[in-house]
C-alpha cells in the first residue's frame, strides 16, 4: 500500500489537477460555443442563400420555414423582412463578374426584371444607410425608371452625373444595392432564375 | 505524456461542449433580444390605428435597409385581450399585412389584392378563439370573417403600403396610418 501510494504520488503531483482540466473545458466551451454564435448573429444567414447572378437571396427568410439563424439574426438586426407572399429581396455585394462593389468604380445596372407588380433598387453604404444623391434620390422604382422601346432599363452607378437613369455612388468605400420585388406573380420561388434578373456591369474604375 | 492525452481530451470535451452551448445561443437569442421588433412596437399595443416605424424616404428609422418608396406600419396585438381585426381601405397604392410572433417569426401574410370590395379585414385569433367564435356562431347566417389563428398570444401586424413615386409618399404614408388594428369586440364578448 505505502509502495504503491509513494510512487504513485510524484505522477499525480506533477500531473494537471482534473479540476482545473474540467475549468479548462468549460471556459473553452463557452468562449467558442458564445463567440462563434455571436459571429453568426452578426452575419448573414449561413444557410439557405441562393445565388441569382450577382443577387444573394434567402427565399426562406420571410417564411414561417425560417431556420433559427435566420430568426436569430432577424431577431438581432430587429428587421422585418418582407413576407414570402408580399415579396422578395435580394441584395447584391458585388457585380456580375463577382467583384465586389466599390464605389470609386461605374456601374451599370440592366435590363430585365421578373414580372411584378413593382420593383425597387436601393443603394446603401457598408453601414446600411441610404445613399443619397445630390439629386435626393437613393432609389429607383419600376415607376419612375425610364425605359427604351424594347421595354429594357439601364441603370446608372457612378460618383459624376450621367444622363438617364442614375443613382449616385459615395466618394469612397464600398456599397451594396438591394432589390426589392413587391407582390410577384405566383411563389417568389419560382421566378428566381438568372436570366430574367438584371446584372450588375462594371463599366470603369478610377477617376 | 499522461498530461497531453489528458489535455486533448479537455480540449475535445470543450469543443463538443461548444456546439451545444453555440445551438442554444442561437435557439434563445430571439428570446431574449430587446432590441428586436417586437420589443420596439410594443409602444403601439394600446393605439387604434396602426403606427408609422418608417416613413417613406428611408429616414429616421430604426428599421435597417428601409426601402425608401415604402411607407411601413405596425400595431402590436395580445390575443388576451381577444381576437384583433386588422382593417384597411385599399386604392391604388399596393398594401400588405404581414402578421408576426416574438419567436415564431412571420405566420400569415396578405396583399390587397385579396381585398373584397376595397376592403382587407383580417381576424387574428388563438385556436381557442376560434372555437368559442365558431360556437357562437349563427348556423344560418355564418361569418365572412377571414380568421387567421395566431401560433402565439403575443405578436404585432406589418403594414406595407408602397408608393410607385416620390409624389405619391404622403399618399402611402397616410394609408398606412390609416389602417384600424383594435381588440375585436363582437367576438370577444
Amino acid at each position: 500500500m505505502r509502495g504503491s501510494s509513494t510512487t504513485s504520488l510524484p505522477v499525480t503531483s506533477r500531473s494537471v489537477p482534473t479540476a482545473l482540466l474540467i475549468l479548462y473545458s468549460l471556459l473553452l466551451a463557452l468562449g467558442l460555443g458564445l463567440g462563434s454564435a455571436y459571429q453568426a448573429l452578426n452575419g448573414d444567414p449561413p444557410f439557405g442563400s441562393l445565388r441569382v447572378g450577382p443577387w444573394m437571396v434567402w427565399p426562406k427568410l420571410g417564411s414561417p420555414e425560417a431556420d433559427p439563424y435566420m430568426r436569430a439574426i432577424i431577431a438581432r438586426r430587429g428587421d422585418v423582412p418582407l413576407a414570402t407572399g408580399e415579396g422578395i429581396t435580394l441584395s447584391a455585394r458585388v457585380d456580375s463578374s463577382g467583384r465586389a462593389l466599390d464605389s470609386s468604380c461605374s456601374y451599370r445596372i440592366g435590363s430585365v426584371m421578373p414580372a411584378a407588380r413593382l420593383w425597387t433598387i436601393t443603394l446603401y453604404d457598408e453601414k446600411g444607410q441610404l445613399l443619397v444623391s445630390e439629386l435626393g434620390r437613393s432609389s429607383f422604382t419600376s415607376a419612375e425608371i425610364v425605359r427604351d422601346a424594347d421595354d429594357r432599363f439601364s441603370l446608372a452607378l457612378s460618383r459624376t452625373l450621367q444622363p438617364g437613369n442614375w443613382l449616385q455612388l459615395p466618394p469612397s468605400g464600398s456599397f451594396q444595392a438591394v432589390l426589392r420585388l413587391y407582390d410577384p406573380p405566383g411563389a417568389a420561388g419560382a421566378i428566381l432564375s438568372e436570366s430574367t434578373f438584371p446584372g450588375i456591369e462594371r463599366v470603369g474604375c478610377g477617376a | 505524456m499522461r498530461n497531453r492525452g489528458r489535455f486533448l481530451i479537455a480540449t475535445l470535451c470543450g469543443l463538443v461542449i461548444a456546439v451545444g452551448v453555440h445551438i442554444v445561443a442561437i435557439l434563445a437569442s430571439p428570446s431574449f433580444a430587446e432590441q428586436d421588433t417586437f420589443g420596439r412596437v410594443q409602444s403601439t399595443l394600446t393605439a387604434d390605428t396602426a403606427q408609422i416605424i418608417s416613413a417613406p424616404g428611408g429616414q429616421n428609422t430604426w428599421l435597417p435597409l428601409p426601402d425608401p418608396a415604402v411607407a411601413v406600419a405596425a400595431c402590436a396585438f395580445d390575443l388576451r385581450d381577444g381576437p384583433m381585426r386588422v382593417a384597411a381601405k385599399t386604392g391604388a397604392l399596393i398594401l400588405s399585412f404581414s402578421f408576426h410572433t416574438k419567436t415564431g417569426g412571420v405566420f400569415f401574410a396578405v396583399t390587397d389584392r385579396a381585398a373584397v370590395r376595397g376592403e382587407l379585414e383580417i381576424v387574428a385569433m388563438t385556436a381557442r378563439q376560434l372555437d368559442e367564435a365558431r360556437a357562437a356562431e349563427d348556423e344560418n347566417e355564418p361569418s365572412r370573417d377571414v380568421r387567421i389563428v395566431a401560433p402565439e398570444q403575443q405578436g404585432f401586424v406589418i403594414v406595407r403600403v408602397a408608393a410607385p413615386t416620390a409624389s405619391l409618399r404622403p399618399q402611402a404614408e397616410e394609408a398606412a396610418k390609416a389602417v384600424s388594428c383594435a381588440a375585436d369586440q363582437d367576438v370577444a364578448g
